[in-house]
């Protein structure tokens, strides 16, 4: 396919990136191009354009029901944009061309797409009727189509990366809500996607065990290639991951930059009256 | 082969059936709701014959079929020296067996209350007949209005066993007018709209109790 | 005594056993095809096992096996008497089966199905893979109590003169006239055909609540 290159960081998405604008002329991981979506009357995405580097590290903050899930759940295929496209490692995701027309994709294609995309989820939504190591396993073997034994090892060598490894005969509801969250992880990593999306992975988690969570995922944040969509509350923890963070509000990005820029030198007041009830505790 | 005429000549007769089968559903559908509460209060006994009773009674009629049950009573009975009519026969049969399922339905309300709602029954120093009607019944059996109409329309439906000990209900009409003309397309036909149409529609009201319910 | 009519049943309940197998067997083929229909993305569909499942919920069993037997043959339709009984029955259990397959297809949390696409699982995947497995367990207490009911349609089959436990008993009845002793057996022989059924559901109904889930 033949895509134009994009610079990333369209100038026109943003009016505060000041110094922080790096213009890099590789070719996006992931691009959202005028990206809306409303339910019913309600929009929550408003023209929302967003380009994310190979291996970048995009961490999304921003005020409950802002629509930071909804924007990643466009990019897994869980819910379909009311305008807009979004092109993932330059081709289509929700949309093909058919006899030079572009029309709405059809399973076929979201599945050859999708397959670049992975995502940790709030709740984990592990499979209950399956082992640990089942649940790893499960995608790589019949999504993959590797051989039982290649999935097994693949699938072991991850559980052991998230720490897990002498949980593999368990099922879910044997586990504590941390150890349930790697593996959720690691049944993510394990397809190798080149894209991997984190939505609150650890809010749902009692506070003592949240830790471990974002611990595991700064690991995997350190070897690079991956790039990443984080979604998080934890301000410290996108400080310390996040080559660039978005400030979300109202279906917009309002704010982005350096994770040094954004929180030292917040410039629109939505974004410092944000901040500003983390800093208090 | 539909012969219109023969349609509108058997109608009225059916339609005139319809009051037996009506009020043997309602006899019936009070019969169960009594003996179905009567049943999950004997259940919840502390008296331990009266609950095994209870337990048992509700798992072997549950288990065997009506009509078994119909026959049971209406030719059994008699050489104990009770004689019922069919209609008495019927219902009673017909209330017994709903009985056991409408045990589980009050069963299922009262265990929806919480615990709470005893222990502030004995802080108030309620006695037990006082905890059962105050405050237990009022509110398990409010819920559980629209399961109970749902077993109404069962009831309702399950009427034409009851042309098996002889009552002259819709089915039983519809038999009868069959065998004379040897026709029984027209006769069966009619009851099964009628029931399909009487059923289906008062499933839509329940239906829409049920959502009205929820939303209290 | 009552033990010398109990061989006058054996062949009656051969009949009441085959007619609830069979019946069941459909029934749940039945089941599946028209729970899933209800769940289909394409409108027709949908509408055709909604149809279905109304029409075969909204009458009784009985008026289905009288209409089945008595009023086809005007259509040339002429089915014997054990056919008549096991359509009537297959078509009347699988619409009930319908709204379990239905019902707990659509209980299985959503979270299931995304993780499933996440994973890039096809369609074909998501529902035999993760949903089919989770539903099924909780579908089986449902399926039983409905193999119970089955048993218990069965003796309609009687009056259409099909020679099943009932239809035994009412025969034999008519000719020794010994009501309490007959209906009586009769009665307790359902009760134990339908034991390793309540049994099981209730085995099954434990180990789910203490089981894994
Ligand atoms: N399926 C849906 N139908 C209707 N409204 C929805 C749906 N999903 C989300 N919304 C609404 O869209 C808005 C954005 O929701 P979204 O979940 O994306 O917010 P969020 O930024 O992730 O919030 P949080 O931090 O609470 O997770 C909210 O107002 C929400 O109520
Ligand atoms: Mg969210």
């Amino acid at each position: 396919m033949s895509v134009p290159l994009k610079v990333i960081y369209n100038e026109e998405s943003t009016k505060s990136i000041g110094n922080d604008l790096r213009k890099v002329a590789v070719q996006p991981i992931v691009n959202y191009s005028n990206i809306s979506k409303s339910y019913g009357d309600l929009q929550v995405l408003r023209n929302i354009d967003l380009d994310i580097a190979p291996g970048e590290k995009v961490a999304l903050i921003g005020p409950s029901g802002s629509g930071k899930t909804t924007l990643a759940r466009l990019l897994m295929t869980l819910e379909e944009p009311t305008s807009g496209t979004i092109e993932v490692d330059g081709e289509m995701l929700w949309h093909q061309k058919t006899n030079g027309k572009l029309v709405k994709a059809n399973e076929k294609h979201l599945h050859k797409v999708r397959g670049n995309i992975g995502m940790v989820f709030q709740h984990f939504n592990l499979f209950p009727h399956m082992t640990i190591l089942r649940n790893v396993m499960e995608a790589p073997r019949n999504v993959l189509g590797l051989s039982k034994e290649e999935a097994m090892e693949r699938a072991v060598t991850m559980l052991k990366q998230v720490g897990l490894a002498n949980k593999i005969d368990a099922y879910p509801a044997q586990l504590s809500g941390g150890q349930k969250q790697r593996v959720a992880i690691a049944r993510a990593l394990v397809m190798r996607p080149k894209v991997m999306i984190f939505d609150e992975p650890t809010s749902a988690l009692d506070p003592e065990l949240v830790g471990e969570v974002l611990e595991v995922i700064k690991a995997i944040a350190a070897e690079g290639e991956m790039a990443m969509l984080l979604i998080t509350h934890e301000m410290d923890f996108a400080r310390d991951v996040a080559d660039r963070i978005l400030f979300f509000d109202q279906g917009r990005i309002i704010e982005q930059g350096s994770p040094k820029r954004i929180f030292n030198n917040p410039e629109s007041e939505r974004l410092q009256t944000f901040l500003s009830r983390f800093n208090r505790h | 082969m539909w012969n219109w005429d023969y349609t509108l000549l058997i109608l009225p007769q059916i339609l005139e059936a319809l009051k037996i089968t009506v009020s043997a559903t309602f006899v019936a559908f009070a019969v169960a709701l009594v003996v179905g509460l009567i049943l999950t209060l004997a259940r919840r006994s502390d008296f331990k014959p009266l609950s095994l009773f209870a337990q048992g009674f509700i798992e072997f009629v549950r288990s065997t079929p009506l009509l078994v049950q119909l026959y049971f009573i209406f030719y059994v009975l008699p050489e104990h020296g009770l004689s019922l009519s069919p209609f008495i026969a019927g219902v009673m049969g017909l209330g017994l067996h709903y009985s056991t399922y409408l045990s589980e339905v009050y069963r299922g309300g009262i265990e929806s209350i919480p615990p709470g709602q005893w222990e502030a029954a004995k802080a108030l120093n309620f006695t037990p007949l006082e905890t059962w009607r105050k405050i237990i019944l009022p509110q398990s059996i409010p819920p559980v209005i629209p399961v109970m109409g749902n077993y109404l329309i069962t009831m309702f439906k399950e009427t034409p066993v009851l042309s098996a000990i002889t009552l002259v209900e819709i089915m039983q009409t519809a038999k009868m007018l069959g065998s004379h003309s040897f026709r029984y397309l027209e006769a069966f036909t009619i009851v099964g709209v009628l029931f399909l149409v009487l059923s289906y529609s008062s499933s839509l009201m329940v239906r829409r109790l049920e959502v009205r319910l929820n939303l209290r | 005594m009552w033990f010398d009519i109990l061989p006058s049943f054996w062949e009656g309940a051969k009949i009441t056993i085959q007619l609830t197998l069979f019946s069941a067997v459909i029934a749940f083929f039945l089941a599946f095809l028209a729970g899933f229909g209800r769940l289909s993305k394409i409108k027709a569909v949908r509408f055709l096992a909604a149809t279905y499942v109304e029409i075969f919920r909204g009458t009784s069993l009985f008026v289905q096996l009288f209409w089945i037997y008595f009023a086809l043959p005007l259509f040339g339709i002429m089915l014997p008497k054990m056919l008549a009984g096991v359509l009537a029955l297959s078509l009347n259990a699988g619409a009930y089966g319908s709204e379990i397959v239905r019902s707990t297809i659509i209980s299985v949390p959503k979270g299931q199905t995304e993780a499933a696409i996440a994973l890039n699982m096809t369609p074909w995947q998501r529902t035999w893979l993760v949903i089919l497995p989770q539903a099924l367990v909780m579908m089986l207490p449902a399926f039983g109590n409905l193999i119970i009911e089955m048993l218990k349609g069965t003796a309609l089959v009687s009056l259409v003169t099909l020679a099943d436990l009932t239809f035994v008993a009412t025969v034999l009845n008519s000719s020794i006239m010994r009501p309490t002793e007959i209906f009586s057996v009769l009665l307790v022989i359902y009760f134990v055909i339908s034991l390793p059924f309540t049994r099981g559901i209730r085995w099954i109904e434990h180990r789910l609540s203490a089981g894994r889930y």
